[in-house]
């Protein structure tokens, strides 16, 4: 797989266009984690979310990226704004959002990207892929997941419907029913 | 495609999302960090598969998997929040201390708003 | 690839127990959706305990009738060998148990989203309102305890983590008392649930970037034979460890434990003590033996300090509690740390491995047997406001009910590994098991840890029974028939396993004798 990897420079197009979406993700993921209005950090974890979907296109993920768009854009988000609602977070700026450990998140999370930095650049330094798009369509993805994979994803259908139950039995009101 | 590239950008993003989780004390901003963090995961799985060629879309697969329990985990994660909320008028990780190690004094019914 | 999907092969006799299970979880909600309030939990009752006694018939039917499979079924995701089925019928009969304690007494909130306190929730008791939905909850759960020992992929050990772990987290959240605490617990144990799930998930990974694959065979193949890459395997390794860890509460991945047990109802709590550890512990045997075998010089080391750091934290810190959930879910910590020490007993020799699983194997069903008695101790004892956990209200508990505080005494002492209980020889085997692997100062360690420990339970019992019971101390409810069952089954498991171990050892022995399959 490493046969014949060409070198860093000049990067392609397509790397060029990951690192800017890259450079896009981790921006918006930055600005997640420490800006300080509640409602400003939803929206930038559509940028963020949106643009790794840009970086699952480049790499030929296609159905993965459109699946990332439609759950986690379309819906997790959606659910996370309607949380921030419901939980009558101030509109604008508000004081209390980090805890006073900040300095001890940000040694531990500093420590954590050196050493994982270090670990996959040793590791995958020499990797190199070429992408011909078409490999990650849903019809490849689709019949090993129904083959290789159907009995997690059954037991993921399970988890949905649990999931589902849980949340109702947490939330719903109207436990008295009909009478 | 270096694979370099997107696995430095998963880690980068992993960390960040490691801070905003312990940094945070607004229950859904830590929500949004484990997000953070999972989404640092799938990219590291899209690249290796892509990378690996894998016959069985084992990364792909898996992204997908994670996409699906990270919706269904947001969905209960907010509901037990909002179970909080409503009885404390906060969802601040930090004043939820009634379980520690000295509460045991107290008589914790009484500790209600 | 010719537009049609060639059709899997499912082994649906093999998966049985598993799938019984999750069937009877989806009917219990199609009951939830259609039956009459009224009827529901008369229908739920029956239904769950059936469908863990059916699927724990099948299990027996599996393992003495049809004889242990030798390779992977579902197309290589599940692998239903000797050591699962044996872990699959423990479960299964915990489980039951925990269910018996479920339907015992009114545990659960009678409305979770009305505010504690609230004309609504006054409302919803003086209905009698009750979320019957626990039950196909439970099952949910208990499905997911089935798959995750026994999944031989990382990628099901995944979905099978969350599939028992999502309902546990809201499960947490329903005490009828308390309610506050329990919504406390819920949110921690999901938010830090959440948080070791994605460093799992990092791990897996990693390792699927090392070797290429998310199969534990494969990957177990590519650490022998992939080279250069070795930073990237540890932290892989590392990494999915963190997140097995968590799970089952060794230190330093402990401090949700006492919380969670603490604020979760009581009967949850004992299915968690009891189900979740043994499908952990199977799970992390697993991925570390199979997985990750050819690296066990490098893993074995951080285990070791892994263990050692486990059984004193939770010797140690049980000595300070005064809440009686507290001091049980240290002493569920320190449990895991002797545990580990079983983990860690792996030899060169098949035999060595095949005496260090066995001994994990008994001591999971006697310590699970003892922890769901204690917990079901715990809930008949009652203050007005519901159970009494501060320790100074159980004093005098002896000369009130000795009968209780006697099987309470006697479930401590088998917690401490005193001769004649169970706890002594699940101690014993894992220790000897230990020794043999050349694991001797970590057994010392143990031995001290649980000396330790056996000073705190011997002090619970002389606060029970010779200090004087206060005037308005708490009272000690009529069990229900289901929570006597459980009670007395406990006993029964604890005296017998005790007494005569030999059955069990045997089973744990010849499950444990083929290893785990490929």
């Amino acid at each position: 797989m490493t046969l014949q990897a060409p070198g860093f420079w000049p990067p392609t197009g397509p790397e060029i266009v990951f690192l800017l979406l890259g450079v896009v993700a981790l921006g918006s993921a930055l600005l997640v984690v420490t800006t300080r209005q509640l409602v400003h950090a939803a929206l930038w974890l559509v940028v963020c979310f949106g643009a790794l979907a840009g970086g699952y296109l480049v790499l030929t993920a296609e159905f993965v990226a459109w699946v990332q768009v439609l759950i986690y854009v379309g819906a997790v988000v959606v659910l996370l704004l309607f949380g921030i609602m419901l939980t009558r977070a101030p509109i604008g700026r508000s004081a209390d959002l980090d805890s006073g450990n900040r300095w001890a998140a940000a040694l531990v999370a500093l420590a954590t990207a050196a050493v994982l930095v270090t670990v996959v650049v040793s590791g995958f330094r020499t990797a190199y892929a070429p992408l011909d798009p078409g490999q990650g369509a849903a019809k490849p993805l689709g019949s090993s997941i129904f083959r290789t994979w159907v009995l997690p994803f059954e037991a993921l259908s399970v988890l949905l419907l649990a999931a589902l139950v849980g949340a109702i039995v947490l939330s719903r009101t109207d436990i008295q029913g009909r009478k | 495609m270096h694979i370099v590239y997107p696995v430095v950008v998963s880690a980068l993003l992993f960390s960040i999302g490691v801070y905003g989780v312990l940094a945070r004390r607004n229950a859904i901003l830590v929500l949004m960090s484990v997000e953070l963090m999972l989404n640092a995961v799938n990219l590291n799985l899209v690249a290796f598969d892509v990378w690996l060629r894998d016959r069985l879309h084992g990364g792909q697969v898996l992204t997908l998997f994670v996409i699906v329990i990270a919706a269904a985990e947001v969905g209960l994660g907010l509901a037990i929040v909002l179970a909080v909320f409503r009885n404390r008028k906060t969802i601040d990780v930090d004043r939820l201390r009634d379980l520690s190690e000295d509460l045991t004094e107290a008589d914790p019914e009484e500790v209600r708003p | 690839m010719n537009g049609t999907i060639q059709a899997p092969t499912i082994e649906y006799a093999l998966l049985a127990p598993m799938l019984v299970v999750f069937g009877a979880a989806i009917v219990g909600v199609l009951v939830e959706a259609f039956a009459p309030r009224y009827l529901r939990s008369a229908i739920h009752v029956p239904l769950t305990l059936l469908s863990l006694a059916g699927a724990f018939a099948l299990t027996i039917w599996q393992a003495a009738a049809k004889g242990i499979p030798t390779k992977a079924a579902a197309m290589g995701a599940v692998a239903v060998d000797g050591p699962a089925l044996f872990i699959w019928g423990t479960i299964l009969v915990l489980a039951f148990v925990s269910v018996l304690l479920i339907k015992g007494e009114d545990h659960f909130v009678a409305a979770a989203s009305a505010v504690p306190g609230s004309a609504e929730e006054e409302q919803a008791l003086h209905e009698g309102a009750a979320h019957s939905e626990i039950y196909p909850l439970v099952l949910f759960a208990v499905g997911g305890m089935l798959l995750f020992p026994a999944a031989n992929d990382l990628l099901v050990a995944f979905v099978a983590l969350e599939v028992m772990s999502l309902p546990l987290y809201l499960l947490c959240g329903l005490a009828r008392r308390r309610r506050l605490l329990s919504q406390e617990a819920a949110v921690k144990y999901f938010l830090l649930g959440a948080f070791s799930s994605a460093f799992f998930l990092y791990g897996t990974a990693l390792l699927y970037g090392y070797a290429g694959s998310i199969d534990l065979a494969k990957i177990s193949t590519a650490v022998g034979s992939v080279g250069g890459q070795d930073t990237l395997l540890y932290i892989g390794a590392a990494m999915l460890g963190v997140g097995l860890l968590f799970k089952i509460g060794a230190a330093p991945f402990q401090a949700w434990k006492p919380d969670v047990y603490q604020g979760a109802p009581t009967p949850i709590t004992a299915l968690m003590a009891s189900g979740t550890l043994v499908a952990a512990f199977g799970a992390l045997v697993r991925v570390f033996w199979v997985g990750l075998g050819g690296l066990d010089w490098d893993w074995r080391p951080v285990l070791y300090g892994v263990a050692i750091l486990t059984m004193v934290v939770g010797a140690v810190l049980a000595i300070t509690q005064t809440d009686i959930k507290r001091m049980l879910a240290y002493s569920s910590i320190a449990h895991g740390g002797f545990l580990l020490v079983g983990v860690i007993a792996t030899g060169k020799a098949a035999a060595q491995n095949a005496s260090a699983l066995s001994g994990i194997l008994f001591y999971l069903v006697a310590y699970g047997f003892t922890t769901v008695g204690a917990f079901a101790v715990v809930t008949m004892v009652r203050d007005a406001g519901g159970e009494a956990w501060h320790l100074s209200r159980w004093a005098g508990l002896g000369k009130r009910s000795p009968l209780l505080a006697g099987i309470f005494a006697f479930f401590l002492l088998a917690f401490a590994g005193i001769p004649l209980t169970s706890g002594f020889f699940g101690k014993y085997a894992v220790f000897q098991a230990a020794v043999s692997g050349g694991a001797l100062p970590l057994v010392i360690v143990g031995v001290v840890a649980s000396a330790v420990a056996a000073f705190f339970y011997v002090r619970v019992i002389v606060l029970m029974f010779f200090s004087d019971p206060a005037a308005d101390g708490p009272s000690i409810v009529l069990p229900s028939r289901g929570t006597a069952a459980v009670v007395g089954l406990a006993v029964l498991a604890t005296v017998v396993l005790g007494v005569y171990p030999q059955p069990v050892l045997d089973l744990a022995h010849s499950a444990a004798q083929s290893l785990f399959v490929r």
